[in-house]
C-alpha cells in the first residue's frame, strides 16, 4: 500500500520534472527562434542575403508563437503534479520548536489533526478546481494567441490535483496507524529556506 | 465585529495555528478562508475563488522562475563547477592563513552567481570544502560555521528566489532587484573573508598553513572555472540588457548549467530524476505557500489592514528610520523560528505599505529596492541564527564529528559580520542603489 503511494507520487513528480524540462527547452527555442528572426531582418541580412533571409522567414524561424501560453498551462500542471510527493514525505514548512515539548502521544494527535485538515483543503481545492474546469469548458474560453480550449490545462492540473487529494487522505490513514500502534511510520522534514 | 478588527484578530489566529506546528502554508490558507467567511458572511466567497485561483497562481509567468532555478541549483551541484572554483579560489589564498576558509567563501561566492538557493549552496560546498578544510587542519566549529555562512551567499548573490518573491510581492522589476543585490552581496563575501582573518587571529589553532602554489597553476585553475562566468553572463546580461525577461534568463541559465553537467559526466538519467524529485518536493512546498499567502494577503486587502496599518504609522509621525529599524530587528528575531520564505510572504503585504507610505528621501521604487535588500539580509541571518538555522543544520547533517555547539560559537562571527553589513546598507543606500538607472 505504502509502496504504491510512494510509487505514485514519485512518479508524478518525475513527470512534472520531464514537463518542466520542457518548457525551459521551449523557452530556450523560441529565445533563440527571435534572436535569429531578428537577425535575418537586420540590415546586414537584408542587404547581404535578402532572398536567403526571406525564405528563412518564411519557413517559420522565429520565435515560438504562443510559447508563454503553453508555458503556463504545463507549468500549473507541473506544479500539481509535485504536490503529491510534497504531501507523501511530509515536506511542508513548519514551525516546531513551540510543540516539541509536548509527549509523543500527544505529538501523534497533533499530526492527526494537521492532516485531516490539510486533506480536507486538498481535497476542497480539487473539487474546485472541477468545478472551475466544467465553467471552462461550459464558457468554451481559449487562450488568447494558439486559442487551444483553456479547460484543457485546467483538466491536466486537475489529474495532480486529484492524485494530491488521494495521497492526502492515504495520509491521514497512516496517522491514524501511528497514533494506534505508538509507532512513526513517516517522519517529518523541513522548511521553506532556500 | 468589523472588517478591520477581523483583519487585526486574524494575525494572533494565524500565528497561533502556524505555532501549534500547522504547515504555513496550510495555516495562511485556513486563516484568510476563514476571514473571508468572517468578513462576507458566507463561505462561498473563498470557494468561488477557488475555481481559477490555484491555477492562476500555478501558471504565474513570474513564480514560473522559482521551479526552474531550484533544477539550475541542482545542475550546478551536479556539474562539477564548485571543485573548480574552490580549486581555483584555494590556489589563490590557501596559503594564507585562514586561507582555505577564505577559499571556501570564496568558492561560495561565485557558486552563489549560477544558483539561487542557500542551501544547495551550503550542501554542494559542503561535500567538496569540507574534505579540504579538515585536511589542512582547520577546526571543526571554523570550518562548518564558513560553509554555512558561505551557504547564504547563494541567495545573497543573485540570482535568488527570495528575491523574485519579493519583486513579485512588491510589483517591483526583477531585474533591478538582482542588479541591486550584487554590490551588498559582494560586500557580504568581504565581510565573511574579514571574518576568517580576525577569527584565525584570536584562535590560531583553529587554522593549518599549506603550501604557495605556482602562478602557472594558478592561472590554469582560475581558467577552468570560465563555464560559470559564461553562463551567469548569458543569463543575468541577458536579463540586464533586456534582451529576454527573467523567467527566459533562467530558462537559458538552467540550460547552461544543464549542459556543463552533461559534459562533465554529473548528469546523466538518474542523477536527472533525483534532481526532478529533489525540485519537485521544494517547488510545492513553496508553490503552497504562496498559495495560501495569495488566499490570506487578498482577505487581508479586503480588511483594510495594510492601509489602515500604513495611515496609523504615518500619522503617529514616527520617524521612517525608527519604524525600519523595528521592522528589521522584527525579521531577525522572527528569522530564528521561521524559515525566510514564509516569513517574507506573511509580512511584505504589512510591511511594504507602511514602509512605501514613509518618507526616506527617494523615490518609491528606490524605497523598494533598498528595503528588498535589506529584508533579504535580515531574513538570511534567520538560516544561521540558532535555533532554527537551516544551514547550520545542512552542514550538521553531513559532517557528524562536529558539536552544534561548536558550530553556534564560531558561527556568531559570521553573524555578527551580518549585521555590521546590514548597518553599513541602511545608513548608505547609495551603495544598494548607485547601479540602478
Amino acid at each position: 500500500m505504502n509502496q504504491f503511494f510512494k510509487t505514485l507520487s514519485r512518479s508524478m513528480a518525475m513527470l512534472g520534472g520531464i514537463v518542466l524540462t520542457f518548457i525551459i527547452l521551449l523557452t530556450c527555442v523560441s529565445i533563440l527562434g527571435r534572436a535569429m528572426f531578428s537577425g535575418l531582418h537586420s540590415g546586414f541580412a537584408q542587404a547581404w542575403f535578402p532572398g536567403l533571409a526571406s525564405a528563412l522567414i518564411d519557413a517559420g524561424i522565429g520565435p515560438v508563437r504562443g510559447d508563454f501560453e503553453v508555458a503556463g498551462s504545463l507549468m500549473a500542471f507541473a506544479i500539481f503534479a509535485f504536490l503529491p510527493l510534497t504531501q507523501m514525505t511530509n515536506g511542508h514548512a513548519s514551525v516546531d520548536i513551540f510543540t516539541s515539548w509536548i509527549p509523543p502521544r500527544g505529538q501523534r494527535v497533533l499530526r492527526l489533526i494537521i492532516e485531516v485538515l490539510f486533506a480536507l483543503v486538498l481535497i476542497v481545492i480539487a473539487t474546485q478546481l472541477l468545478a472551475g474546469t466544467q465553467s471552462k469548458l461550459k464558457s468554451g474560453q481559449t487562450t488568447f494567441l494558439l486559442e487551444y480550449p483553456i479547460w484543457w490545462a485546467y483538466a491536466a492540473s486537475l489529474c495532480g490535483a486529484v492524485i494530491a487529494a488521494i495521497v492526502a487522505v492515504y495520509m491521514v490513514a497512516v496517522r491514524v496507524a501511528e497514533l494506534a500502534t505508538g509507532t512513526t511510520l513517516i517522519s517529518d522534514e523541513m522548511g521553506a529556506d532556500l | 465585529m468589523t472588517t478591520l478588527e477581523i483583519g487585526i484578530w486574524s494575525f494572533p489566529a494565524l500565528l497561533g495555528l502556524i505555532f501549534m506546528r500547522v504547515p504555513i502554508g496550510l495555516a495562511m490558507f485556513l486563516a484568510g478562508y476563514v476571514g473571508l467567511w468572517l468578513i462576507n458572511g458566507s463561505p462561498s466567497a473563498g470557494m468561488a475563488k477557488l475555481k481559477s485561483e490555484t491555477y492562476t497562481q500555478f501558471s504565474n509567468n513570474s513564480l514560473s522562475i522559482v521551479p526552474i532555478f531550484l533544477l539550475m541549483g541542482h545542475f550546478a551541484s551536479l556539474g562539477g563547477m564548485s571543485q573548480a572554483l574552490f580549486k581555483a579560489a584555494e590556489s589563490w589564498v590557501g596559503h594564507r592563513k585562514g586561507g582555505v576558509a577564505m577559499a571556501t567563501i570564496g568558492a561560495c561566492a561565485g557558486f552563489g552567481a549560477i544558483c539561487g538557493s542557500s542551501l544547495a549552496t551550503a550542501a554542494t560546498m559542503c561535500r567538496v570544502a569540507l574534505p579540504e578544510l579538515r585536511k589542512s587542519g582547520y577546526s571543526g566549529g571554523l570550518s562548518t560555521a564558513t560553509l554555512a555562512a558561505g551557504g547564504t551567499l547563494g541567495i545573497l548573490i543573485p540570482p535568488s528566489v527570495v528575491l523574485v518573491i519579493y519583486a513579485i510581492l512588491t510589483e517591483q522589476n526583477i531585474a533591478k532587484l538582482f542588479l541591486a543585490a550584487f554590490v551588498p552581496g559582494i560586500l557580504a563575501a568581504f565581510g565573511y573573508v574579514i571574518v576568517i582573518a580576525i577569527y584565525v587571529r584570536i584562535h590560531p589553532e583553529s587554522a593549518g598553513i599549506r603550501p604557495r602554489v605556482p602562478y602557472a597553476e594558478r592561472f590554469k585553475n582560475l581558467v577552468a572555472v570560465w563555464p560559470v562566468l559564461v553562463v551567469f553572463l548569458a543569463m543575468v546580461g541577458g536579463i540586464y540588457g533586456g534582451i529576454f525577461t527573467p523567467t527566459e534568463g533562467a530558462s537559458i541559465g538552467a540550460l547552461g548549467t544543464g549542459l556543463i553537467a552533461v559534459i562533465n559526466g554529473g548528469l546523466r538519467w538518474n542523477t536527472l530524476l533525483d534532481s526532478f524529485l529533489v525540485t519537485a518536493r521544494s517547488t510545492a512546498m513553496i508553490f503552497f505557500i504562496v498559495l495560501g499567502a495569495a488566499f490570506y494577503n487578498g482577505f487581508l486587502a479586503q480588511s483594510q489592514v495594510p492601509q489602515e496599518a500604513s495611515n496609523w504609522v504615518v500619522s503617529q509621525g514616527f520617524s521612517p528610520w525608527t519604524v525600519l529599524v523595528i521592522i528589521l530587528v522584527f525579521y531577525l528575531i522572527l528569522g530564528c523560528l521561521m524559515d525566510s520564505l514564509s516569513m517574507i510572504l506573511l509580512t511584505i503585504p504589512i510591511f511594504w505599505p507602511v514602509m512605501s507610505a514613509l518618507d526616506f528621501g527617494m523615490s518609491v521604487e528606490h524605497t523598494a529596492i533598498w528595503f528588498g535588500i535589506l529584508v533579504l539580509i535580515v531574513v538570511e541571518v534567520g538560516l544561521i541564527t540558532p535555533p532554527v538555522g537551516m544551514n547550520l543544520f545542512i552542514i550538521n547533517a553531513m559532517e557528524r564529528t562536529t558539536p552544534l555547539v561548536e558550530t553556534y560559537r564560531a558561527v556568531v562571527y559570521f553573524v555578527a559580520s551580518d549585521l555590521i553589513r546590514t548597518a553599513i546598507l541602511v545608513l548608505f543606500p547609495a551603495i544598494t542603489l548607485f547601479l540602478i538607472p
